[in-house]
């Protein structure tokens, strides 16, 4: 009865209508998150096969040079993690390696867990800060004490794939413009529960995907926190990072200011644990996107004004990641309103008709995932395609609520500068300079 | 009326007035009822020492017992050998009334020492007695003062005349006579000894983790919350003001615009950075680098005698209980108990036909008795003594912990049969005291089946822990 009246709302429509009831999808979306992605990655993965001479010369000169690479990673009673993390780097392909890790003021017992690999010689210099200075601070006192020509900075909570090191650092080696390069990130713990499962696919499509495709059209705005390698002049240009949250976007938009490229390498992967119950997940999401409009909009909107620095790129990815995720987030309550409002009756077979829309570009984003990451992917990632039917509300309700309330609590309140991510002393501070 | 004699070792030594000279090599002869103390002269204190030390040395109660007064014009000599005295005069201001005054202040300790029996004849060799009796006749608490001219790093002056190698003699004889209840000693301090040469002069350092060097520099590392820069102070430093190197902004207040949340080492030979520095203790004798908790800790003990060690100083060690019933029964050694114990633990095992017991015998308020009966404690002692051996055969192994703790192997006995046997003790014990005294010793026994799941050391030890006083 339902289907056969959708199918009948479907077959009475013109063009037109078809526009005019399901605009946000044909409009935006599909535009902007399919057919750009689609063509891009279709582009780029023989490109990528023809490529292989170059990153094979890459990898000669990144073994005739050997440098030495800093692994830095900050944190806060992270301590159990750290094992794991130490050993994936004990066996990287890549050897010359330092392991530096920062412990921001935990009261767990990741200081007793680091000394002892500190002991072991699995972590070449452990500094733990008594007081917790948030994880800024964290990461430019473990790059003060860093010795490598490259840094990458990796979360506590994550690991690396064998050839992660050597991978990220290819790019270097191509192009000697590129500043950073952004690691892929996957799930590491995605069978978890469903919202890890739900992350996991999210993370396909919009990290593995949506970061290449953002770093081919040279719009690519963050460098991960969670898997980022730097050249160190860069970082020693800029001092480190600055106040977070939103501390890699913000340096990377920083590293595009000096003029540098910066890249996305989806072939180094990094495997991170994400939130495994809905309401941490919200939590995470509602600082991110806090971050979002403190950085973007608040602290480099110069980027979009005419100036002797313009740099149409840099405008490009501030630009775009403005009006996709900031603005047009209005667009979906203005599409709710006006549904409601003009088409009540209508309301039931709306809301199917994008669910299934949103559904198929998701399959089709997923296949192009698949595309791209070929002979990175185990097995079990294909399963997640199970899970697939229930993104679009993922994505659709539940990330699209928790969007909207912290853009208006960041607009409204600078809800960010009350954060407990950073400790009260420098958000005080934060907030006084309006960092 | 004693009098003081000025001990005269060369014939450019003059006495001052009123006092008597003698020589070293004479002082045995004179009476016991006439010298009140030796009067040395410290003015060439090395030379006053080697007098002390002789004097100390000596193996007459009568002469190493009796008191020692400095005769010196400074305080110019180690603060040990200043000590070691009891009592000191100068020579600027010394006359009749002062030596005088010595004489009366001194007076306690000749009156203990001539109230000894045999003090005349008697011939004190055994070091352990000697300072027993050092310590008693002066009823003082012997505290320990540190010292930089003893390997040991603490020195008990009044002893130092008495031994004559510089070694731990003096250490170990303390112990022995505080394991035997002779002595009672209380906590002073703990130090840390090499663990080679027994030296307590340890040089502590903090050196890298990677290259063991100790050229290390230690750094503040200061955090600015505006940029979120952390680095090292020195970074911050514009003469004598603290300026951001990223942001530029001048840092004032700490805890307002900047903290500092660690401290980081860094080593000028491998540049390694570290926060959690390796300690070595490098030995100034012997020049050994060993980690702190590879090297020997000593407690330091200040000594008081013990109820026990009074009689004992008194009477001889031959008075004390042990003693008497080694000469009865012969008591074995802890090790060779320990030995004989896993043998019939074996042998038990082995032949799984008979069955032997563990006795444990503790006699509380021992020390009391020493003090009610004096001179008579070894008859009853004695007396004891026999009853041990009545009770006990000649195939049980006994051991001593102290005076009050004893251990049997009763061997071919049950454990019933062995209850009995303590039993018969314990009876024979409070008929023996009730018949003498009006006061029983307490007696607390246990008996164990041996076999070889039974842990002699855990086994005696709570043993005395449950019937701790």
């Amino acid at each position: 009865m339902l289907f056969e009246g959708v199918v009948e709302f479907v077959a009475g429509l013109s063009y037109g209508q078809v526009l005019a009831y399901f605009w946000p999808f044909f409009l935006l979306d599909m535009t902007r998150y399919l057919f750009l992605d689609v063509v891009v990655i279709i582009m780029y993965i023989p490109r990528r096969v023809f490529a292989k001479a170059k990153y094979s010369n890459a990898r000669k000169r990144l073994y005739k040079e050997r440098p030495l690479v800093s692994v830095i990673v900050p944190g806060k009673n992270e301590g159990k993690h750290i094992p794991r993390l130490a050993s994936s780097l004990n066996h990287q392909t890549y050897k010359n390696i330092e392991l530096i890790v920062v412990d921001d003021g935990s009261d767990d017992n990741t200081a007793e867990i680091c000394r002892e690999l500190e002991r072991d010689g699995k972590i070449h210099c452990f500094i733990r800060n008594e007081v917790r200075g948030g994880k800024a601070s964290a990461a430019n006192t473990a790059l003060k004490y860093s010795h490598g020509k490259y840094i990458v900075h990796v979360d506590a909570d994550s690991h690396l794939a064998l050839d992660a090191v050597e991978t990220i650092l290819l790019p270097f080696y191509m192009d000697s413009n590129i500043g950073a390069v952004g690691g892929d990130v996957r799930v590491a713990n995605a069978e978890e529960t469903i919202a890890t499962r739900l992350q996991a696919i999210e993370y396909l499509k919009a990290i593995s995907t949506g970061r290449t495709v953002s770093s081919e059209l040279n719009i690519l705005r963050i460098i991960a926190g969670a898997h980022g390698a730097f050249r160190r002049d860069v970082l020693d240009r800029l001092y480190g990072w600055d106040v977070g949250p939103g501390l890699d976007g913000d340096i990377t938009l920083k590293i595009r200011k000096l003029g540098f490229r910066v890249v996305h390498e989806p072939m180094a992967i990094c495997y991170t644990n994400v939130p495994i119950t809905f309401r941490r997940l919200a939590k995470q999401r509602f600082r991110w996107d806090r971050s979002m409009v403190r950085f973007r909009v608040r602290k480099h909107r110069d980027v979009l004004l005419p100036s002797a620095r313009f740099s149409f790129a840099n405008f490009m990815a501030t630009a775009e990641n403005i009006f996709f995720n900031i603005i047009l987030d209005i667009k979906w309550w203005i599409y709710f309103i006006q549904m409601v409002m003009f088409h009540p009756e209508q309301l039931e077979y709306i809301f199917i008709i994008n669910y299934v829309l949103y559904f198929m570009a998701n399959i089709l984003e997923f296949i192009v995932a698949c595309a791209l990451l070929r002979q990175s992917l185990r097995p079990k990632d294909y399963f997640l395609a199970l899970f697939l039917p229930l993104i679009p509300i993922y994505t659709g309700l539940f990330l699209r609520i928790v969007r909207s309330y912290a853009y208006i609590m960041e607009f409204l309140h600078g809800a960010s500068y009350m954060d407990k991510w950073n400790p009260w002393k420098v958000s005080r501070v934060a907030k006084r300079e309006k960092l | 009326m004693r009098k003081p004699y000025y001990i005269k070792t060369n014939d450019d030594q003059v006495a001052p007035a009123n006092v008597e000279s003698i020589a070293l090599d004479r002082v045995g002869s004179l009476a016991i009822e006439d010298v009140s103390y030796w009067l040395v002269d410290m003015r060439i204190w090395q030379e006053g020492w080697q007098t002390v030390c002789e004097l100390r040395r000596n193996l007459s109660p009568k002469v190493y017992l009796r008191p020692i007064i400095y005769l010196m014009e400074s305080m110019d000599m180690p603060t040990e050998i200043h000590k070691a005295a009891d009592g000191h005069v100068n020579t600027m201001s010394v006359d009749s009334a002062i030596i005088e005054d010595w004489v009366s202040r001194v007076e306690h300790i000749n009156h203990w020492i001539n109230h000894l029996s045999k003090v005349d004849s008697a011939q004190d060799s055994n070091i352990a007695f000697k300072v027993l009796r050092i310590i008693t006749s002066r009823n003082i608490e012997l505290k320990p003062i540190t010292t930089i001219r003893r390997s040991s790093g603490y020195v008990y002056p009044v002893l130092e005349p008495l031994f004559a190698k510089r070694d731990t003699g003096v250490m170990e004889t303390l112990s022995f006579l505080e394991s035997q209840h002779l002595l009672t000693p209380a906590f002073v301090s703990k130090a840390h000894y090499c663990s080679h040469c027994g030296s307590a002069f340890l040089n502590f350092k903090e050196s890298c983790t990677h290259c063991s060097s100790d050229d290390l520099t230690l750094d503040e590392l200061v955090h600015h919350f505006k940029c979120a820069y952390t680095a090292e102070m020195s970074e911050f430093k514009q003469g004598d003001q603290l300026q951001c190197p990223k942001c530029e902004r001048q840092l004032r207040h700490i805890g307002v615009d900047y903290d500092k949340p660690s401290m980081v080492y860094h080593c000028n030979q491998c540049s390694h950075t570290f926060q959690d520095p390796k300690i070595v203790t490098e030995c100034y004798n012997c020049g050994r680098s060993v980690e702190p908790e590879n090297q020997e800790v000593r407690v330091i003990q200040s000594y008081t005698v013990s109820a026990i060690g009074l009689n004992a100083a008194e009477y001889g060690l031959e008075a004390l209980f042990t003693n008497l019933l080694d000469a009865e029964l012969h008591l074995y050694s802890s090790n060779a108990f320990r030995d004989f114990f896993n043998v019939e633990a074996a042998r038990i095992n082995r032949y799984k036909v008979t069955s032997s017991s563990l006795a444990m015998i503790q006699f509380r308020d021992l020390d009391q008795l020493y003090i009610k009966l004096g001179s008579r404690a070894q008859e009853v002692f004695a007396e004891l003594s026999t009853i041990f051996k009545t009770v006990l055969r000649q195939s049980d192994v006994i051991t001593a912990r102290n005076e009050s703790i004893f251990f049997v192997i009763m061997t071919e006995t049950k454990k019933e049969h062995a209850y009995r046997a303590v039993e018969r003790l314990r009876e024979g014990v409070t008929a023996l005291f009730k018949n003498n005294l009006d006061f029983t010793p307490e007696l607390v026994v246990g008996v164990e089946e041996i076999n070889e799941q039974l842990d002699l050391e855990k086994t005696l030890e709570a043993f005395l822990e449950n019937n701790a006083i």
